[in-house]
């Protein structure tokens, strides 16, 4: 067999191991986690321009509820979320220290322009920019972790 | 020509009743109908424009799904079902420019769903 031949199978090889979803080290998460709180994840010093009052938290939850709840559970906290744990990184639950520790800014950065590497999306333009401060509230105040039940979704 | 105090009264009184009822009458015009049509993450016509103190009935028809108008400036919230029109009536009581959005998720291109509403002196 050429040589030639031999790199190309041993690319592939790389390939579809490369390719094979696996859990991150935790050495692999804890830089990447320390890399994303200070260096890539922006907009660290701007307020929630919305007030905290019931109706915020109320608009919070319902804008939560469109279409976060897929992957983040009714809760915030994954209830009910079957692939959470498989997905690489796997989803945090957003009550954790891990997602608490950001700023206001910092989480409204996310939902606006999404996570890398993770599988979190842009919002930006899905959701307003009002809904998403709305949901920044409602993160800082989630429900008790599975007293809002399972999405749907995934039981019917 | 000197008129008594009886002919004085009479005449102001029939000024007054004209007055009245110019007033009603103007008052009594219907608002305005401003319609506007909601489809795929648009609003057609995408601004429009009120006068401040001026009653008006903005009416939202919707052509695909179920969208909403949220009115945060005038504390207005409209939602039209799926093919649908619905109607509010308000009458705008500031002016200035207000950005109205759709107030119900519509999908992917919900959260730039924009109306801009130009209110004028």
């Amino acid at each position: 067999m050429p040589r030639t031949h031999h790199v190309c199978l041993l690319s592939l090889a790389l390939l579809l191991c490369g390719c094979k979803v696996s859990k991150p080290s935790p050495l692999e998460r804890k830089v990447v986690v320390a890399a994303e709180h200070d260096f890539t994840v922006g907009n660290r010093s701007q307020k929630n321009p919305l007030p905290l009052t019931k109706e915020t938290l109320a608009a919070g939850k319902e804008a939560f509820g469109h279409y976060c709840v897929v992957c983040h559970g009714l809760d915030g906290q994954l209830t009910g979320i079957p692939f959470a744990a498989r997905m690489s990184p796997p989803i945090p639950s957003l009550a954790s220290r891990q997602v608490q520790d950001y700023s206001d800014g910092q989480l409204k950065w996310v939902i606006d322009n999404g996570l890398a590497p993770s599988g979190m999306p842009a919002s930006k333009g899905t959701l307003s920019d009002e809904e998403i401060w709305s949901i920044v509230h409602f993160l800082r105040h989630l429900p008790p972790a599975g007293s809002l039940g399972e999405p749907d979704v995934y039981s019917h | 020509m000197k008129l008594n105090l009886t002919s004085r009264i009479l005449i102001v009184a029939l000024f007054a009743t004209i007055s009245c009822a110019r007033l009603i009458s103007h008052a009594q015009e219907p608002p305005r109908r401003v319609e506007v049509v909601a489809k795929r993450f648009e609003f057609t016509p995408s601004e429009i424009t009120l006068k401040k103190g001026e009653p008006v009935i903005l009416v939202l028809t919707s052509k695909d799904v179920q969208h909403g108008l949220k009115l945060d400036a005038f504390n207005q919230i409209l939602i039209a079902k799926k093919g649908e029109s619905s109607q509010v009536e308000f009458t705008p009581g500031e002016a200035g420019t207000f950005v109205a959005q759709c107030a119900s998720f519509c999908g992917s291109g919900h959260g730039s769903m924009k109306l801009t509403v130009h209110v004028t002196e």
